[in-house]
């Protein structure tokens, strides 16, 4: 009976990994296509191939600007992020602990947004963004995402510092430090576990995202996103796909290899994101 | 002295509330009051004044706007068979998952990895696999699946659509329901197992009621993004065949910046928001209700 069990375990273990196997055959199909010439990729797109073409790595590299790209990516995510942590995390803080008509009222006011789909404003952003100079420039890109990030970030800042008990606040008071200082002394390092949670999705979100970075930075190569270039090249290079491939792998790489050495993290992240969401 | 205390009080809540206040006005308030008002005019976008037309815009979505039409029961559609398929999958997923197999770390990052990717990018990538990859692997295997049109005929690019979105985002729905399980006691199905219920009875008697708070989680994180479907479609197949692939984001979409029908855009994206809006308190209606029962 027990054997019995342990071979029927065994199958399904084996069928599992086959699954999943088969699951990241399309990823790992883009990555061997990716390193074909032009001839080889059109006989067989199966096959592995003969002889590794990293040429096509160097001339995507260049040709799209891997490092500027690279660059705007890291300082739109930067810079988003950094806003949405910092003025998420002290609204949160006061907005928790003043009980006031006022308070619950910006409180309602700065979740509600959650429920607006952003194609429903997506012109006028847009529009509002040309108005105030924050188009056409991964800053104002970065800027932008404080607004569309803060909402969630407040709404799970909000729910944990609920409970972390008033006493805390007075005892540092006592000991001399208020507003700004006693926030960022006493309280933030309390939140580290939020903020971590917050830190992960938006960074997924940032990185990746798309229609907001199409439409406002699309105009030029130097402020474009990786995924924004990504799209422009392969939308140039439908024939070539050697090249469409090389892109493609360029701009998923980074993401797969922080996710290798942050998995855990990632996954509890967005887990707990989700439930607290 | 007092009074002096309490302004100080007020400014320090201005300094902390009003960043985060000034951000979303920015982003959110202007914006929509601006889109309510565009919704009431006729305007290509470069003229310098729109011109009102009151409830117009509204009149000829409803009456008779075909490309509208086609979108929204593309959107309802999609959105319901991804929201089933999607939950049904990733629970039985976690199901195995959660036997504690040798190789379940392994599965679990694997299944993960794609929804790390951007979803534009992940449209391309199968356009690859449908386009050049399903042709090689016709060849070698002589399996008629490979040869089918996946992307030119109507009914299987809305498969194939379904297929990348539930590839992309199954290992998300994954993790929720695996965490879910953990925290299902081991005793409570170790005394269901007593009691001699099966493992199919034991499922629907214990683990799925125990696993309503990841339902409702999952359920509605589904339904918030396949109701705003584009990225995916615009990469994969752009809309086609024959225009039939357009879901209601990219109907507005196109509205406004590819037909630079700018008013017109604007009255459609009004009328999203709000079918998301009654869709979302319906939801959380239902949900607060099944919390107090529980």
């Amino acid at each position: 009976m027990k054997k019995k069990r342990d071979w029927r375990i065994i199958l399904l273990e084996v069928v599992m990994v086959v699954i999943s196997l088969i699951f990241l055959y399309p990823l790992f199909l883009t990555i061997i296509n990716s390193l074909k010439s032009f001839s080889e990729l059109m006989t067989d797109v199966i096959a592995l191939p003969k002889k590794l073409a990293f040429e096509n790595y160097s001339y995507v590299w260049q040709y799209i600007n891997y490092p500027r790209l690279f660059l705007n990516n890291t300082v739109v995510t930067g810079l988003g992020l950094a806003g949405i942590v910092l003025i998420s995390s002290i609204a949160a803080y006061k907005l928790a602990r003043t009980k006031s008509r006022a308070s619950s009222l910006i409180y309602f006011l700065c979740i509600m947004p959650m429920l607006i789909p952003f194609q429903s404003i997506m012109l006028t952003v847009l529009q509002m963004a040309k108005n105030l100079n924050l188009s056409e420039s991964t800053w104002g890109l970065g800027l932008l995402y404080w607004g569309f990030g803060a909402p969630l970030a407040l709404f799970i800042y909000h729910g944990f510092v609920k409970g972390i008990p008033r006493e805390i606040d007075e005892s540092a008071t006592i000991d001399g430090a208020s507003g700004f200082r006693l926030f960022f002394s006493v309280i933030f390092p309390l939140l580290k576990s939020v903020t971590t949670t917050i830190i992960i999705i938006d960074v997924m979100w940032i990185w990746n995202d798309f229609l907001l970075p199409l439409l406002m930075v699309n105009g030029s190569p130097a402020t474009k996103t990786l995924t924004l270039a990504a799209y422009t090249f392969v939308g140039q290079y439908t024939s070539d796909w050697q090249y469409a491939m090389t892109a493609m792998v360029m701009a998923v790489l980074p993401s797969i290899i922080v996710f290798i050495f942050l998995q855990k993290y990632i996954v509890k992240g967005v887990v707990a994101g989700a439930v607290k969401g | 002295m007092k009074s002096g205390r309490r302004r100080a009080e007020r400014l320090e809540f201005g300094a902390f509330t009003l960043p985060i206040l000034v951000s979303i006005i920015v982003v959110f308030y202007y914006p929509f009051m601006m889109t309510i008002r565009y919704s009431l005019t006729q305007w290509n976008g470069i003229s310098k004044h729109p011109k009102f037309v009151g409830l117009d815009n509204f009149k000829q979505i409803f009456m008779g706007d075909a490309n509208f039409s086609n979108a929204a029961w593309f959107t309802i559609k999609y959105a319901l068979a991804y929201i089933i398929l999607v939950n049904v999958l990733a629970i039985l997923l976690a199901l195995v998952l959660d036997m504690k197999l040798k190789s379940t770390n392994w599965l679990r990052a694997a299944f993960f990895i794609p929804y790390i990717l951007s979803l534009v990018i992940v449209g391309f990538i199968w356009k690859f696999i449908f386009m050049q990859g399903f042709e090689s692997l016709g060849a070698s295997t002589g399996w008629g699946l490979f040869g089918l049109s996946w992307l030119g005929e109507q009914n299987l690019a809305f498969i194939s659509i379904l297929l990348v979105s539930l590839w992309q985002s199954i290992g998300f729905y994954l993790v929720i329901y695996i965490a879910g399980l953990q925290s299902v006691p081991d005793d409570l199905k170790e005394a269901a197992t007593v009691d001699g219920a099966g493992p199919v009875r034991r499922f629907f008697n214990v683990t799925l009621p125990l696993l309503a708070p990841s339902i409702t989680i999952s359920v509605f994180m589904a339904l918030t993004n396949s109701i705003k479907v584009f990225d995916v479609i615009l990469s994969l197949t752009g809309g086609g065949p024959g225009g039939t692939t357009y879901s209601v984001a990219y109907d507005i979409y196109r509205d406004t910046f590819q037909n630079n029908l700018y008013g017109y855009g604007t009255a459609k994206a009004l009328i999203l928001f709000i079918a998301v809006l009654i869709i979302t308190v319906i939801q959380l209606t239902i949900f607060k209700r099944r919390e107090v029962e529980a």
